[in-house]
């Protein structure tokens, strides 16, 4: 088969982190490719080279064994290479086809310019012959399912004739197994076409069901690449070869199991669409771990844990008192606080200051009887809360928006200090946080379960795994056996991403 | 936003300062009587009409809604007000009743937008519109002013209280009381906090949707409280009385924050303040309104252009080389030019 992509000695840095330490890559016509690594292993960064979004520092990329550069999104389509993201962005109000040539509509002659659809239909059939795939183009986006819009999306990135390359970011993470079917037999089809296809996933069963070959990425390089026969011949492990060996250095000592009452309980606890079957206990003095991946139902289960879904199936208790919460307030009135994994949209109003910040999470403590606010004494615990999570620059009149993204995240755990509670619920604390913030705020979380009980919700199963002292997984909004309480890394990580006990 | 978040406040109320000089100087130099201490005090009984709807205004925009039927509703409280003292029901029943009109529509308003999460604008044009025809209800659109010279509703606009005018006194006394509120209570952080964000707001226990009724229903009463005092200036109860508040309240609340970096009190007070020395200006110059309203139109729009972050943005983006001056932020900048 031919080469139809090279890239060598790819580096890329981000300021002082290293993205990417010497990727080499190569993809032939006509095959998947599945990208595998846990978050932060490189291979966004990768892609994102690839499609121009981002300029590499270091090596050289070939495209049909001509170098190029690819300084733009733009450049990037047109030396072939077609980007589908993970969500894409399609018109809901208009149809496929309209989706499909959206900015190269065909033209009739004239004044009005007035769009082509005949001609447009044409081109679409046209796709549908060389791809063939069944699907109802003249439908509106918006009453389409999941599986269509990808599609649609899909052959919005192959209008270009000269595309040889596409990349799909997580286009399963969405769709059903019957979906699923339908997506693969279009990528088979574009295999059949000789487009070079990279795949990029979470889900591990997937890569032996549709790819061809697959490389592993593992702190910024690529670690491994196999033939999904070979790999299954040689009994690869996965879960292994994702694993960074050093990963438990970043976190805290567990301490002696000085275990407390509970705290919080959960009966088979579901929302109908978003998980179901959910138990758990959490007791004082200790760290709960939780992994799952996006579209998996942590996110929803925090959400609902927190009072703002409201729960369709089983109950919850705190402190052996069974609960029904109307809304957040009454979770925080219980003593429940959530660090929500957006900070930005769901935690913090970025423009205010550090003082408004953390106060806001208790506005009863910040104020005397009547409603005014205690200026002084706020001022003077919120500098004792911003000194104990080590807030940098230590500028409390800043806004928030103004500080890194490490140090956003201590504000909203300052804020849940400030609100004194005993049941804090973590997700995805360290996204976005580079690496040496990261130790930090593990540290901050461990000191918090000493008094009060702390879930950890994450997709970064290192993350889980080293900070927890107990782990359950979910995957696909169920509870997965995750090999007991006390699950290795590679039972946990298969639990998440397969949904299955590993081996 | 950041240049402008970055300049300390003295800067803010320097600057603020001198665009006032720079308006009454015009004016002065325009029409010597401008800086007479009787024009003074007309200007200040003008804007107390226009600052106590600006306040109430301003906690709709700290909520980030939009309110558009005060004047509608400011209308249907000067026909109460009206129709109350026409019936010898006294000066006090009288204010209570167009008050309570106000704060009535403010908690419609309230709950059409957040409880049944009717988009801010047309429902708020809708319930200025029934207010409207409900001030019809009174006299058939005819102005009321019976009783009006022995009820003492003319001594709200006479009288001094402090040493104030009495128009002045209420503002004063109201701008202190709002102020408290927004900026010294618990319950000014939680508006903040729902503007900023609605969603970490609710992820702080704030119920956000009890201050968004809470924010209408301030500015219904605020405004039928401005209404009363105009109606106490002119002495009669008109049906179209409202009218000539919409403009001016957002184009203070507005050249406030582009002035003071957010909405507050003393910005929309600053603003009101900016805003009566150009229309008092202009009536002094027999310049007809119609022409004053639009200058006033224009002030407004640039006024939010210079608020709006992404405008501020994209000037910075013009003239990259060039490091911020300290005085003048972009803001600024767009107001004078």
């Amino acid at each position: 088969m031919a080469r139809v992509l090279r890239m060598l000695g790819i580096h890329k840095r981000f300021g002082p982190v290293k993205a990417l330490g010497g990727v080499d890559f190569e993809l032939e016509a006509g095959e998947i490719h599945a990208l595998l690594g846990v978050n932060g292993a490189g291979k966004s960064t990768l892609i994102k080279i690839l499609s121009g979004v981002y300029t590499h520092d270091e090596g050289t990329i070939e495209i049909d064994g001509q170098p190029v550069e690819l300084g733009s999104p733009r450049a990037a389509i047109e030396a072939g290479v077609a980007t589908v993201q993970q969500h894409p962005e399609l018109v809901p109000d208009c149809t496929g086809i309209e989706n499909i040539f959206l900015g190269h509509e065909g033209r009739k002659p004239g004044l009005f310019a007035r769009i082509d659809r005949t001609a447009m239909r044409a081109a679409a059939q046209k796709l549908l012959q060389r791809f063939p795939i069944e699907i109802d183009l003249g439908a509106r986006i918006g009453d389409m399912p999941a599986v269509d819009r990808e599609i649609v999306a899909i052959l919005h990135a192959l209008r270009n004739e000269n595309t040889r390359i596409l990349i799909l970011d997580e286009p399963t993470s969405t769709l059903t197994e019957r979906e699923k079917a339908s997506l693969f037999q279009l990528m088979r089809s574009l295999r059949a076409a000789g487009i070079a296809i990279i795949y990029i996933t979470h889900r591990l069963e997937e890569v032996f069901e549709i790819a061809d070959r697959f490389t592993v990425f593992r702190g910024g390089r690529n670690v491994a690449t196999f033939t999904s026969q070979e790999a299954t011949e040689r009994g690869v492990s996965i879960p292994e070869l994702l694993l960074d060996e050093k990963a438990g250095d970043l976190f805290p000592e567990r301490d002696g199991k000085a275990v407390g009452d509970v705290l919080l309980a959960a009966r088979g606890l579901g929302r109908s669409g978003l998980f179901s079957g959910v138990d758990f206990e959490l007791r004082r003095g200790e760290i709960l771990g939780i992994f799952g991946l996006v579209g998996s139902g942590v996110d929803e289960l925090s959400k609902t844990l927190f009072g703002a879904i409201r729960p369709d199936e089983g109950t919850m208790q705190v402190k052996g008192k069974e609960v029904r919460f109307r809304g957040p307030h009454d979770a925080l009135k219980a003593g429940i606080f959530l660090v929500p994994g957006d900070r930005r949209t769901e935690g913090l109003a970025m423009t205010q200051d550090v003082v408004f910040n953390t106060t806001v999470a208790h506005l009863g403590r910040a104020s005397r009887l009547g409603g005014l606010l205690k200026f002084g004494r706020n001022r003077l615990d919120t500098e004792a809360l911003a000194r104990d999570v080590g807030l940098q620059p230590f500028e409390l009149d800043r806004p928030v928006s103004a500080f890194s993204g490490g140090n956003q995240q201590k504000i909203v755990i300052a804020k849940g200090l400030f609100r004194a509670s005993d049941i804090y619920i973590f997700v995805e604390p360290t996204v976005g946080v580079d690496i040496g913030a990261r130790a930090k705020l593990y540290t901050l979380i461990r000191e918090l379960s000493r008094r009060a009980g702390v879930i950890v919700m994450s997709s970064d199963c290192d993350e889980v795994h080293g900070l927890a002292d107990r782990v359950m997984a979910l995957y696909k909004g169920r509870p997965v056996e995750t090999g007991g309480w006390n699950a290795s890394r590679d039972q946990l990580l298969s639990a998440g991403i397969m949904g299955a006990r590993a081996a | 936003m950041k240049p402008l978040a970055k300049n300390p406040i003295i800067l803010r109320i320097l600057a603020f300062v001198v665009l006032l000089a720079v308006v009454a100087a015009i004016f002065q130099s325009l029409t010597p009587a401008y800086l007479s201490g009787n024009n003074i005090h007309a200007l200040l009984r003008h804007m107390a009409v226009q600052g106590l709807a600006a306040l109430g205004l301003t906690f709709v925009i700290v909520v980030r809604q939009f309110d558009l039927s005060f004047p509608g509703v400011a209308s249907l409280g000067a026909m109460t007000l009206g129709w109350l003292i026409a019936s010898k029901f006294g000066v006090g029943v009288g204010i209570g009743g167009a008050v309570a009109v106000g704060l009535a529509c403010g908690l419609v308003n309230g709950i059409a937008v957040a409880y049944l999460r009717l988009p801010d604008i047309v429902a708020t044009i809708a319930t200025g519109g029934v207010a409207v025809g409900l001030s019809y209800f009174y006299s058939n659109g005819a102005s009321i002013s019976k009783n009006f010279f022995m009820s003492g509703i003319l001594d709200l606009n006479d009288a001094k209280y402090f040493g104030l005018d009495a128009p002045v006194a209420i503002l004063a006394l109201t701008a202190a009381i709002a102020a408290l509120v927004l900026h010294g209570s618990r319950f000014g952080r939680a508006f903040y906090a729902t503007g900023e964000n609605r969603v970490s707001a609710v992820y702080s226990g704030i119920r956000v949707k009890a201050y968004v009724l809470a924010a209408f229903a301030i500015c219904g009463a605020l405004s039928c409280l401005a209404i009363t005092l105009l109606v106490a200036s002119s002495g009669a109860a008109n049906v179209t009385a409202g009218s000539q508040l919409l403009m001016p309240a957002y184009a203070a609340v507005y050249l406030g924050a582009a002035l003071f970096g957010a909405a507050s009190v003393p910005a929309t007070i600053a603003g009101t303040l900016l805003m009566s020395a150009m229309l008092n200006g202009f009536t002094l110059m027999a310049v007809p309104y119609f022409y004053s309203d639009a200058i006033v139109s224009t002030v407004l729009i640039v006024a939010i252009a210079a608020f709006d972050p992404k405008v501020s943005a994209a000037l910075k983006r013009l003239r990259p080389a060039r490091p911020a001056k300290p005085l003048r932020s972009p803001s600024l900048r767009e107001v004078r030019s």
